[in-house]
């Protein structure tokens, strides 16, 4: 899995000063570790968005705590830092208030599938046109390494110092069965790849899942690291048919050898979609503009 | 009206002593003699068990005495199973000029099931009316019939219900409608407005089920007709003309704040069903798409307050409902909108804790969690209505103070205020409320960085909205500085928690508002009542009959309870021999408030029956401490 060619620094700032995407880094500096994989979200988030054209003053990105969530002080777009496993219903009031916004939800594997487990299947089958971007380095970082519903079992962490006696969840089949209409996985130790995956996921109109396969560098040293993740992960095969929902199970219960790449999408009315159509039936006029601002 | 004596008139009138406001208006002066003697005041109770209707002939009965002028509270107690054989009561007084709140004693008890109704027939006054089932089916053994119990003085009325609805209708559904056609014939209503109200009560149900209940209406109306009265209870002609223009509606307090959210243009909703505060997110979910709203039930109370903030942050007028439960469960989110500095409203119907408690019963009990319930130093605005028309007023005005100064509001409302039903008068100008109440953030210059938390004069900071061009931020529940950027220094932590209290007391000023109101005699008084939320009825009414008896009396309602403003009440403390805290809590809450906040000393009153606060109560409170017992 190593990158196809070789990359030089200089080579590489040219590159990045002149393709426009600092514009949406904010000035403040990251606080993660060095080696974190999140810094390749950082970077694959603003390359899309910059890809992308989108206007920064139109993005919103929110997320819930932990290190992942520190995530919307790092890009210069509209952000909002919200509570531990909140972010998905945060995120669903800000984008029924105005359908106009692009709005991605960040978030880690403690905050999502522990604390805010119960909002997952919510927000997929309600098909709110969010980006839901999930850092999975399967275990607590901020809180100094603590056990995660995505750590290995096994696992030793100061709240399972002899060992983690519980399996981890399967978050892909998990967001599969609850009704998301985009389901992907991605790896930090891939960045191209994984710039391509935000971009894809962006782009997808309706609840857009990508699982980010990322190292903590300081609090696991033994289950999800460059050396071990870098050996594990694989393609989805050439002939993966993303429209087919069992299909894509029967890749995601393959846990052991992470696959990456989109593995089911579908085209749905969306959450907005869906109360428009409401609004309709109600006689309303669902144009009704959600400012009330006075002419300025 | 032989059998009523000066006395009772005294009693149960509510004459209005000079000074005496209602909803806000100043009602002229006293009522002269005559008006007062002209004036209707009748209480009418209908008991039944659950499946018979008795709700639905307490509805029929207030929209149709509100259609002919009167004015109505009322008030329904019920189960909470949907069927089984639980009581239902609905009880409404019919006034001349708008009560304050129900009375001790009911004048008219009307029975659609014996067994329920024994136990109340001691609610119904000396010379009251008492309506029973004269044919019951079947065998009932001695003590059964209500007809065994009715006390001496009171007057019986015996009526063949079931026969009567069978005749009429060929079935016995429609025993609520003839026994309610009844009591109107007895009390010479007009008929014309029932028939109306039943057309459009049952208008889905196609026009066989109208005609049906027309003339099970009918048959009984006949019957009361013929009764041969004892004119005891008598309905006064409504009188009173309107405002030009002005409207009578009937409302609960549930509704009325769906209808002052609708006029304060509310654009998202977010809910969760919980009694007692179910029926706001009922209403809004068939009102708000009309006006192009939208309105999502969400899978729990965090998730609604949390879809809240997030909408209230992207520039939505957004609200939730809930009760104590779940006002429980949006603690964190709560603090999450003080320090953030996102508006959000929250309406919590009050019901009897603490967990599951009671859930169809009512309490004031949520006191503490809607001023502290968070973590932190949460500071937020709690305003709570005191009668159906501050409900609405309250509605509107949240939103106006949740964006003005940019944190989240609590309307705490209780389940007796919510399903209670009064007679509202709607203006014929416009909705009361500023639309966009917000301070915006001026466009940037070239070269500026937008500061959100940025300090101003009134610490309030221009707020930028996710899509205003260029002024992007980040906000966050994690103590920061002017940008939004985290920062938990000593100095920081000062200076934004000074931040987040001054700002909220510029609302102690806002305009339009009542946020506390004094009743009663001026100046110097023997005893004070300081009351807040729905109790304050029965406060009033409490106090104009100590005012009856020559005590110097006066109450002030508190309906902005945070911040407290507390030079009013202090002023009003200054004028009061005793202050006298009706609540219905066990241990308290506002009187504790108010005397951590004044150092004053207060009598608390407080009980917890599930119902309304007894008026008899406060006014014995009032006497005691006037030294007249």
């Amino acid at each position: 899995m190593l990158m196809e060619k070789p990359v030089y620094v200089d080579e590489k700032l040219r590159e990045v000063l002149s393709s426009g995407r600092l514009e949406y880094r904010s000035k403040a500096l990251p606080t993660w570790c060095p080696g974190c994989g999140y810094f390749a979200i950082v970077e694959g988030v603003t390359a899309a968005l910059n890809d992308m054209k989108i206007p920064m003053d139109q993005a919103v990105v929110l997320s819930g705590i932990g290190c992942s969530s520190r995530f919307p002080f790092f890009v210069n777009t509209y952000g909002f830092h919200t509570l531990h496993g909140r972010v998905l219903p945060v995120a669903t009031g800000t984008k029924v208030a105005n359908e106009s916004l692009m709005v991605i939800a960040v978030g880690g594997d403690g905050d999502g599938f522990a604390i805010g487990g119960g909002h997952l299947s919510h927000a997929a089958k309600r098909n709110v046109d969010i980006t839901y971007l999930l850092f999975d380095n399967g275990v607590y970082g901020l809180t100094k390494g603590q056990t995660s519903p995505l750590s290995a079992q096994g696992f030793k962490t100061t709240t399972s110092p002899y060992e983690n006696p519980d399996q981890p969840l399967n978050p892909l089949m998990m967001m599969l069965s609850y009704g998301a209409s985009w389901v992907g996985q991605a790896y930090a130790g891939r960045p191209d790849h994984l710039k391509e995956m935000i971009a894809q996921a962006i782009a997808h109109r309706g609840f857009s899942y990508l699982h980010i396969l990322s190292p903590c560098v300081t609090f696991d040293k033994t289950n999800k690291t460059y050396v071990n993740l870098g050996m594990i992960v694989r393609d989805l095969p050439p002939n993966h048919d993303p429209t087919h929902r069992m299909v894509a199970m029967a890749q995601a219960e393959q846990a052991d050898a992470p696959a990456l790449g989109l593995f089911y999408q579908e085209s749905r009315p969306t959450l907005g979609d869906n109360l428009n159509s409401l609004i309709a039936k109600a006689g309303g006029d669902a144009s009704a503009k959600p400012d009330r601002r006075k002419g300025e | 009206m032989a059998a009523r004596s000066s006395r009772r008139r005294a009693e149960t009138t509510p004459e209005s002593p000079p000074g005496v406001e209602i909803n806000g208006e100043q009602r002229d002066g006293a009522p002269s003699g005559e008006k007062g003697m002209s004036g209707a005041d009748i209480q009418i109770a209908i008991c039944g068990s659950a499946g018979d209707g008795t709700i639905a002939a307490g509805d029929i009965l207030r929209n149709a005495v509100a259609e002919a002028g009167y004015k109505v509270i009322s008030f329904d107690v019920y189960p909470p199973e949907i069927r089984g054989f639980g009581k239902c009561i609905s009880r409404l007084r019919i006034t001349t000029d708008q009560a304050y709140s129900l009375k001790e004693r009911s004048d008219v008890l009307l029975s659609l099931d014996d067994s329920h109704t024994i136990p109340h027939v001691g609610e119904v006054r000396d010379f009251g009316a008492v309506i029973c089932e004269a044919k019951p089916v079947g065998h009932l053994a001695e003590g059964e019939h209500l007809s065994a119990h009715i006390l001496p003085g009171q007057i019986p009325y015996s009526l063949p219900i079931r026969e009567l609805s069978e005749k009429a209708t060929g079935g016995n559904r429609s025993r609520n409608i003839v026994a309610l056609g009844y009591v109107a014939g007895l009390c010479d209503l007009p008929k014309a407005p029932f028939l109306r109200i039943i057309e459009s009560k049952f208008k889905k149900q196609g026009p066989k089920v109208i005609a049906n209940n027309a003339a099970g209406f009918g048959a009984g109306y006949e019957a009361g007709c013929q009764t041969f009265k004892l004119d005891d209870v008598h309905f006064a002609p409504p009188a009173r003309a309107l405002q030009p223009g002005a409207k009578v509606t009937i409302l609960n307090g549930n509704h009325a704040v769906a209808r002052g959210c609708l006029d304060a243009r509310l654009t998202t909703f977010f809910g969760y069903p919980i009694t007692p505060a179910t029926t706001i997110m009922e209403r809004l979910a068939t009102e708000l798409p009309r006006h192009g709203g939208r309105l999502l039930q969400t899978e729990d109370e965090i998730s609604a307050i949390a879809a809240v903030i997030g909408a209230g942050y992207a520039g939505s007028r957004s609200a939730t409902s809930t009760s104590g439960p779940g006002l429980a469960l949006m603690g964190e989110m709560l603090g999450l909108g003080t320090i953030a500095e996102v508006p959000a409203v929250v309406f919590v119907s009050q019901r009897g804790g603490p967990s599951t408690g009671m859930p169809t019963k009512t309490e004031q009990s949520d006191l503490n969690a809607a001023l502290y319930g968070s973590h932190g130093d949460s500071q937020r605005i709690v305003i709570a209505p005191t009668n159906v028309e501050g409900c609405y007023r309250c509605a509107g005005k949240a939103f106006e103070m949740a964006e003005r100064y940019q944190t989240p509001v609590i309307v705490l409302l209780d389940l007796y205020l919510s399903n209670r039903y009064e007679t509202v008068e709607l203006s014929a100008s416009g909705p009361p409320f500023e639309l966009d109440a917000n301070v915006h953030a001026k466009r940037l210059k070239p070269g500026e960085v937008y500061q959100r938390y940025v300090l101003t004069d009134d610490w309030v900071s221009p707020r930028a909205i996710p899509g205003d061009p260029g002024c992007m931020h980040v906000i966050t529940g994690l103590e920061h500085n002017a940008l939004g950027r985290p920062n938990d220094s000593e100095e920081m932590h000062e200076l934004m928690s000074r931040k987040r209290h001054e700002k909220l007391q510029g609302a102690l000023r806002h305009p339009d508002f009542t946020h506390v109101k004094r009743f009663g005699d001026a100046g110097k008084v023997e005893v004070g009542i300081l009351a807040w939320g729905s109790t304050f009825g029965e406060c009033l009414e409490a106090m104009i009959m100590a005012r009856a008896e020559g005590i110097r009396c006066s109450a002030m309602k508190v309906v902005m309870l945070s911040p407290l403003p507390e030079a009013e009440i202090r002023a009003f403390l200054d004028d009061c021999g005793a202050v006298l805290v009706p609540e219905l809590n066990y241990e308290g809450q506002f009187a504790q408030l108010v005397q951590g906040r004044l150092a004053r000393p207060v009598t608390r009153l407080t009980r917890v029956p599930g119902g309304p606060m007894p008026v008899a109560a406060i006014l014995a409170e009032i006497r005691r401490l006037a030294g007249r017992c």
